[in-house]
């Protein structure tokens, strides 16, 4: 019974945070995004405008249901809830702090990746149902880019399996700190099991890993549909994309399956290269900060500040950078970062074979 | 509970088959495929084969589903629309030569199952007595990559040889033409 009532109280828990976080970050976006472009933002409702989203959502849901005539009614009215729950699923193993984790599986980063891909099934659904051209175009676009981007990141995810071995998240973490069960070495030289704090990180365990990082973190942009690479969306020319049709309280899921999907790519990176729970403060001699520093409330911390620094650069590049011309994005997919990737995997072989032993 | 969980994986993915056949308007079809794979990567869970699961989902509904949708989003239509009139009587059996077939192969799996419950093979009652079977926490993946490395080698790579010229086909296929 007690069973039960933890299996529905942590999905809940996490999707409670997602639309909390959502309401945050967009308030946060348009903030950034104001200071991008030397503006203030939003600054009427609440103080510094911070009711704004709220009011937003407040808005959403009171808004009617409006479905096109001409669309297919059960795919349209389908299409939001399979987005939300490809991404919402992904956080079901994602580690928050030693041992604190939702499902604790051997296939946990596998598992990921194959969630993920369903995300590409809703967009379509939402493309076909709505019967639009824009909608359409939009959703073809959307899944290109999908499925090409996601390769370099399978890619760039095995290149760091290949250093932790293992595809369990919680394992993969528990190896970049203090807690790790064999040791680590800093650039395969320096035992660093008793220091543990950034030096223990995965991309320092393996330098060639920082290329790996930046070559997911490109790769996890364009897999949110977020600029630079956001032409499936592309106002100025498909209006809003796949969700053009789409209002009301299906358009929250819709915003809130990106903004989930933009949390969810952020914690990966850092779970898998930036020590995911691990805290950044080192153990120096008698200093022992990083045994001060990690437990249960620590790692949750580490793990929420971590992502939510990755997210605000995932912020800083949308309003910094323009939008990637079609061709220019697949140029980049197929010529530039599948080949790096593939560099990448065959470094860490041999980094595996002959450095770490 | 479990089992409550393994009917209702069952049924969604019989009835979604079914579905799939009888359904006159492609593209919903094609979404219910979906569901039907979908299910069954719920099943090969319960038969603890999680790997098995997730390269479902992944290849057939990451890959395969997406591209069949593709396709049949990106060919007229006029012509799908000529394909289903036809559909009736290309590629068709009449209605009794297709019972025949179906009651056959039911059959022959019926038989099957039967055959199976009354001489289990020696080698599965023989694992099952000393206890050599998999647990729902073991970690099959270490398992799989070792065997695939060493008893299994030579189908792995001819796999992957053959992934490669599909991929070097694709981008031949793919590649403008020259001008002369």
């Amino acid at each position: 019974m007690i069973d039960l009532v933890i299996h529905i109280i942590i999905p809940l828990a996490i999707f409670s945070f997602i639309a909390v976080f959502t309401l945050f970050a967009v308030y946060a976006e348009r903030k950034i995004a104001g200071f991008v472009q030397d503006r203030l933002g939003p600054m009427e409702t609440g103080k510094y405008g911070m009711l704004q989203t709220i009011a937003d959502i407040l808005k959403l849901l009171q808004k009617e249901f409006i479905t096109p005539s001409a669309a297919d009614k059960v795919l349209f009215a389908l299409a939001p809830v399979v987005i939300f729950t490809a991404v919402f699923i992904g956080f079901s193993v994602m580690p928050w702090a030693p041992n604190f984790i939702p499902a604790d599986t051997h296939t946990g980063l596998f598992f990921i990746m194959a969630v993920v891909s369903i995300d590409a099934i809703g967009i379509l659904m939402a493309g076909w149902g709505s019967n639009n051209k824009y909608s359409l175009l939009g959703a073809i676009r959307a899944i290109a880019q999908m499925v090409s981007y996601e390769i370099p990141i399978g890619l760039s995810l095995i290149a760091a399996v290949m250093i932790t071995q293992t595809l369990n998240l919680n394992d993969i973490v528990f190896n970049q700190g203090i807690l790790a069960t064999e040791h680590i070495y800093f650039f395969g030289v320096w035992d660093v099991t008793e220091v543990g704090g950034l030096f223990a990180w995965n991309i320092l365990q393996a330098p060639h890993l920082i290329v790996v990082y930046i070559i997911f973190f490109i790769a996890s942009l364009a897999e949110c549909n977020r600029a630079p690479f956001d032409i499936p969306e592309a106002e100025s020319e498909l209006i809003g994309g796949f969700h053009t049709e789409y209002g009301g309280i299906r358009f929250a899921f819709v915003f809130l399956a990106e903004y989930a999907m933009m949390f969810l790519v952020a914690m990966l990176g850092v779970v898998l290269f930036l020590g995911g729970w691990n805290t950044p403060l080192p153990n120096i001699g008698a200093l022992k900060l990083a045994e001060w520093t990690t437990g249960l409330y620590w790692g949750i911390f580490w793990t929420l500040t971590k992502s939510l620094f990755i997210v605000g650069i995932q912020m800083w590049i949308r309003w910094t950078l323009p939008r990637f011309r079609a061709d220019q994005l697949m140029n980049l997919c197929w010529k530039v970062m599948i080949p790096l990737a593939f560099l990448c995997m065959a470094i860490s072989g041999i980094w595996r074979i002959l450095v770490m032993v | 509970m479990e089992e409550v969980i393994f009917y209702a994986f069952a049924a969604l993915a019989i009835g979604s088959a079914l579905l799939v056949v009888g359904l006159k308007n492609t593209a919903r079809a094609l979404f219910l495929f979906f569901i039907v794979l979908f299910a069954m990567a719920g099943l090969f869970l319960f038969a603890l084969a999680d790997f098995v699961a997730i390269t479902q989902i992944l290849i057939y509904v990451g890959g395969v589903l997406i591209l069949m949708i593709f396709a049949f989003m990106l060919s007229n239509k006029e012509l799908l629309a000529d394909l289903q009139h036809t559909s009736a009587r290309f590629l068709s059996l009449p209605n009794a030569q297709s019972l025949l077939l179906v009651l056959g192969f039911l059959g022959v799996m019926l038989y099957g199952i039967a055959e199976w419950q009354e001489n289990t093979p020696y080698w599965i009652t023989e694992n099952i007595r000393r206890g050599n079977i998999i647990q729902p926490t073991d970690n099959n993946i270490n398992q799989l990559g070792v065997k695939f490395m060493t008893q299994y080698v030579l189908p792995f790579e001819v796999v992957s040889i053959f992934l490669l010229m599909a991929l070097i086909g694709a981008a031949h296929l793919s590649r403008k033409e020259e001008d002369r």
